[in-house]
């Protein structure tokens, strides 16, 4: 169908402003023009465009049906995001518009044939035939091109939206979901007069109101009726009265007072999609393309999102959701002109849009109602007006022709149907309010509310349906469900399958689980369930309601991406060293520096390992090589900033450690620097680090990188309510930290420092208080690297300023900065067990081989029953025990290969490494008891072949820790 | 999950600010039977209902505290700050 470009009558009577510049969207690529005030439905049916979409399963032609985003009929993709109600979708200028579900166009779609086969999916289709996986492989691809709504663009949502939004766009996509969190006394849901209504009577009373409507004005169904008196008495809390004016005119005024009122905030184009737990609502806002609050101004920071997620909290909640028409069953219901009557007059005055050119009105009124008037205004002529019950069929194959009636074929192109009007009870049933049939109204209606629930408007009453709804011919064509394609024949075959139950026939159907979530379909299916089980509506009952009322995207929920990002204050440094950065939690941490350039003997400096050989250094990249050497031969400099570090003090801080940590600390001398672990009550290891005491009451612990967070609480968890008097504070972030260590460790430091650094003053295991080139540190001596070495703490604002100094200090020893990647190697050749690498979350320190962090005759501490266990396990050859591994052939295994014994999987390796001072691969793996004796061999699998491996409970470098000391 | 929690400190704040400890109980004395050292360290009663427990204001005044909670329906009856006695473990 070729679409004319601006084929609109000249103003109309309910639509906006004249005389504004012209909008274009664009339709599957073609400019269409559109009006202020339309929305992309009505543009688009003002081009005559009839087909909205095609069916979920059978690809039948669908136009618009509710005209009030209730229904599934007219989701298209809106500038990159699939599954949009057009009908309630403001346009505005250079929107994207195009059709989903049909290929290649709405008109002509080629997967329509899959009606003709509609034995293919009969219901419980999924359930009966996919008995079998190889069956659903073979059958899956083509049903994900059959069934479906929509596709997700490939691209994220920002850059589709600024692309399409100029005024958005400029500084770059920005963020295209974003989430706020709000607080209100009374939350309003529902913009129609008895929303508006409520609204000013909370504000009035004093109370702060967010008023959440998901039309793009204020005003609900009064803003689309005729221009005659409304009925009723409009008197506002002000005392102002408004009664006598038109639909329109009131929804305007009782709007204007609305925008006024400081205390009330308005969400326009919002869908309140859920209650949760806590008088939690959520909220979804659309903001593309129009304004985005009426009085209420979107954040700072926020200006670019498509939609936001509003997290709103209220102490009091006023459901004013109103009602909506259900879709009657009769043959056919589904026919684009078939309308239900909001559609009608929102088209006729909302945008001047003319529906048809000849209708026929279902109604129980004889003249055909309110609607009949607005339709002859509109220029339609009435071609009959008939009851419900005479109706049979609609004629037509992808518009309607015509009606067939129980007296007779009519002709028309417009079927306007008066629905059963039913109460919009979502959140009613979320809030935990129960729903009962009323038969007076022949509705369901909300009963039992929460405290904080109020219920106001047609949602807790509606002027009562003139017959109780029909269920309808059973027929394949008769749609209970337009979501889901589920017609009466399917529920009467569920029904007769043994489904019988509303809530088993729901889930076997799919009925009421499609993207209207129940609204067209779910008093229908009662019906019909209720004929075909001889069953009364009452005792039938209703299907549960839960959280969303309506489709939002996943995008919406996961929010912006906002990853935070941990930078050392040493950061610039290794920038300016252009080092390779890894990720460790939320820190980013040098991994490796760039190789020096060839340097002839550079391995010249200082003393060599006991071991070295060029004819390995394959297995090593050149940059650890030049890394590890700077540390063996001369002296490595690494930022350990990243390790949490607390400040614990008090005078029953020995105390709490002694309880807390596996080893004892309160016999610890001033000065000294102790290995700590902590288990749980199963004896599982958490972490370790070091414990220095600087004094009786003070003490300063430092904790693996990523664990500071937990450590802390760990120990402020069992210290609560003791009484005991002892302050635990993370001062992590407050210090930098460098590891300098190497045999010329001790020459590089003592230039900067009045301290002695001899072993005689400063021995191994010892900590002081130092001034280190005018910075004040606290110095641990310790050897994680094997080497001897001062871990520096310092005030961070020093971190730059201190790591140029040491590395000029350095330079004519021949420093180098050495990353993780070496770090973890020459702990390796330390045998030193990272917890969380090397042990998971089932490893005690008696299998770990770390027994000496245990001990075991304190009176009590965390763990120690279960550590006893495991001691006594430990003689019975039950566990599996970690150990360390020298390979006897020259391969080198990647961490996490597996142990082999007996032709089995029988354990794993946790690190393993190229050792460059033994010249073969050596690791740490996790193995049967039974070989854990030294000297032993086991089999680990190394690319497909078994290597061998020999256990060591020693040290691979320095075995008796002499460097450390010196 | 969107329930409310009544901190001690700092009253009424979203569960998102809270990290769940476990539930309340009192840890043998040094030297109990392994029995009840197993008791202790592997059973939870996983209350369908009202339950004690720990919880933690993360986000918030930094404190441990205990908040009986109906775990069916996720009502917080009560919140205390642990009573303050010597051994390390309320009741
Ligand atoms: S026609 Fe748009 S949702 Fe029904
Ligand atoms: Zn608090």
């Amino acid at each position: 169908m070729a679409h004319p470009v601006d084929p609109s009558p000249p103003g109309h009577p309910g639509g906006a402003s004249e005389g504004v510049c012209p909008i274009t969207i664009f339709f599957d690529g073609k400019p269409i023009s559109a009006q202020p005030g339309d929305t992309v439905a009505s543009a688009l049916y003002r081009c005559g465009v009839r087909i909205f979409s095609r069916s979920f399963k059978y690809h039948r032609p669908r136009g618009l049906l509710c005209g009030s985003g209730h229904c599934p009929n007219c989701l298209m993709t809106v500038d990159g995001i699939p599954n949009v109600r057009t009908c309630i979708t403001r346009v505005h200028d250079g929107q994207k518009v195009r059709h989903q579900n049909a290929t290649p166009s709405l008109e002509n779609d080629w997967l329509s044939v899959s009606g003709f086969f509609s034995w293919l999916m009969p219901v419980g289709f999924y359930y009966k035939t996919f008995t079998h996986p190889l069956v659903w492989r073979g059958v899956e691809p083509l049903i994900r091109k059959v069934a479906g709504l929509g596709e997700v663009s490939p691209e994220p949502a920002a850059d589709a939206g600024s692309e399409s939004h100029p005024e958005h766009g400029s500084t770059g996509a920005g963020p295209a979901y974003a989430h706020i969190f709000w607080h209100t006394e009374v939350a309003v849901v529902g913009g129609g007069p008895a929303g508006l209504l409520a609204a000013l009577q909370a504000a009035r009373s004093g109370g702060r109101v967010v008023l959440i409507d998901d039309q793009p004005e204020l005003g609900g169904h009064l803003r689309f009726q005729g221009k005659g008196r409304h009925s009723g008495e409009w008197v506002m809390p002000d005392g102002q009265d408004l009664s006598g004016l038109s639909g329109p005119d009131l929804a305007r005024k009782m709007a204007e007072q609305v925008v006024k009122e400081p205390r009330i905030r308005v969400l326009q184009d919002s869908t309140c999609f859920g209650l949760y737990e806590g008088r939690l609502l959520g909220v979804l806002q659309k903001l593309a393309g129009g304004q985005r609050t009426a009085n209420g101004s979107p954040s700072a920071g926020h200006s670019q999102a498509l939609e936001r997620l509003i997290y709103l909290r209220t102490q009091r909640l006023v459901v004013a959701t109103g009602a909506y028409e259900a879709l009657p069953l009769f043959e056919n219901n589904d026919l684009p002109g078939v309308m239900l009557r909001s559609a009608a007059q929102r088209l006729a005055h909302l945008h001047g849009v003319q529906p048809g050119k000849r209708a026929v009105i279902v109604s129980e009124q004889a003249d055909g109602g309110p609607v009949a008037a607005d339709l002859k205004v509109a220029g339609v002529e009435i071609e009959a007006v008939i009851p419900r019950r005479e109706l049979v069929s609609a004629l037509g194959r992808k518009h309607i022709k015509g009606i067939r009636t129980t007296r007779g074929d009519l002709a028309c192109d417009l079927l306007v149907l008066e629905g059963d009007r039913v109460p919009d009870a979502g959140l009613i049933a979320q809030a935990g309010g129960s729903l009962r049939w009323e038969e007076g109204q022949r509705a369901f209606l909300p009963g039992e509310m929460p405290p904080f629930v109020t219920v106001v408007g047609e949602a807790a009453g509606i002027q009562p349906n003139p017959e109780a709804p029909l269920p309808g011919p059973c027929s394949k064509k008769t749609f209970v469900c337009v979501c889901e394609d589920v017609t009466v024949k399917d529920l009467c075959d569920a029904v007769q399958e043994g489904f019988d139950h509303i809530q088993t026939l729901k889930r076997y159907s799919t009925v009421t689980m499609g993207p209207c979530q129940g609204r067209m379909c779910q008093l229908s299916s009662i019906a019909v369930c209720a004929r075909q089980t001889g069953r009364a509506m009452e005792q039938t009952g209703t299907t549960t309601s839960r959280p969303p009322t309506l489709p939002i995207s996943l995008g919406s929920l996961a929010g912006p991406r906002h990853h935070p990002v941990r930078r050392t204050p040493l950061h610039p440094c290794h920038e300016a060293l252009g080092c390779t950065w890894m990720d460790m939690g939320d820190w980013k941490r040098p991994h490796h520096y760039p190789a020096p350039a060839a340097e002839p003997g550079a391995s010249g400096h200082g003393a060599t390992p006991a071991h070295t050989s060029t004819s390995h250094s394959h297995h090593l990249p050149t940059f650890v090589e030049a890394e590890y050497r700077a540390v063996r031969e001369r002296v490595g400099i690494i930022d350990v900033s990243t390790l949490g570090r607390l400040d614990v003090r008090g005078k029953d801080a020995p105390k709490l450690l002694d309880k807390v940590y596996t080893n004892r600390l309160s016999d610890m001398k001033l000065g000294r620097v102790r290995h700590a672990a902590l288990c749980d009550e199963a004896g599982i290891l958490l972490d370790d680090g070091t414990v220095s005491r600087l004094a009786e009451d003070h003490y300063f612990i430092t904790t693996s990188t990523g664990n500071i967070e937990f450590v802390q609480q760990w120990l402020e968890w069992w210290m609560a309510g003791a009484g005991w008097c002892v302050h635990v504070t993370n001062v992590t972030g407050g210090l930098a930290a460098v590891n300098v260590a190497g045999p010329k460790a001790r020459e590089t430091l003592a230039g900067l420092t009045g301290t002695s650094l001899e072993t005689a003053a400063f021995p191994y295991m010892n900590c002081r208080q130092a001034d280190v080139g005018g910075v004040p540190c606290l110095m641990l001596r310790i050897g994680f690297v094997g080497e001897t070495g001062w871990e520096l703490h310092f005030p961070a604002e020093y971190g730059e300023y201190l790591w140029d100094l040491v590395m000029k200090e350095g330079q004519p020893f021949g420093i180098g900065a050495f990353g993780v990647e070496t770090q973890r190697l020459l702990r390796l050749e330390k045998k030193h067990v990272i917890v969380g690498v090397d042990t998971d979350a089932t490893s005690n320190p008696m299998d770990a081989d770390m027994a000496w962090v245990a001990k075991l005759d304190k009176e009590d501490f965390i763990g120690k029953a279960a550590i006893l266990r495991f001691q006594a396990r430990l003689a019975t050859g039950q566990s599996e025990r970690l150990v360390g591994f020298v390979m006897e052939d020259d391969s080198v295994p990647l961490d996490g290969s597996a142990v082999v014994h007996g032709g089995r999987p029988a354990g794993r390796v946790t690190s393993c490494r190229f050792s460059p001072s033994i010249g073969r691969g050596i690791g740490l793996a996790w193995i049967p008891s039974a070989l854990a004796h030294a000297g032993r061999h086991f089999s680990i699998h190394v690319n497909g072949q078994l290597g061998q491996a020999r256990v060591t409970f020693q040290p691979f470098y320095d075995p008796e820790g002499k460097r450390l000391r010196m | 999950m969107s329930f409310l929690i009544p901190c001690p400190n700092c009253g009424e704040r979203s569960v998102y600010e809270f990290r769940f400890g476990a539930e309340v109980k009192s840890r043998p004395s040094a030297g109990s039977p392994s029995e009840d050292w197993l008791r202790y360290t592997y059973v939870k009663q996983n209350e369908s209902g009202v339950q004690k427990e720990w919880w933690y204001h993360r986000m918030g005044c930094r404190q441990w505290f205990i908040a009986v909670r109906n775990t069916a329906t996720n009502e917080v009856l009560s919140t205390s700050l642990p009573e303050e006695k010597p051994g390390g473990t309320s009741s």
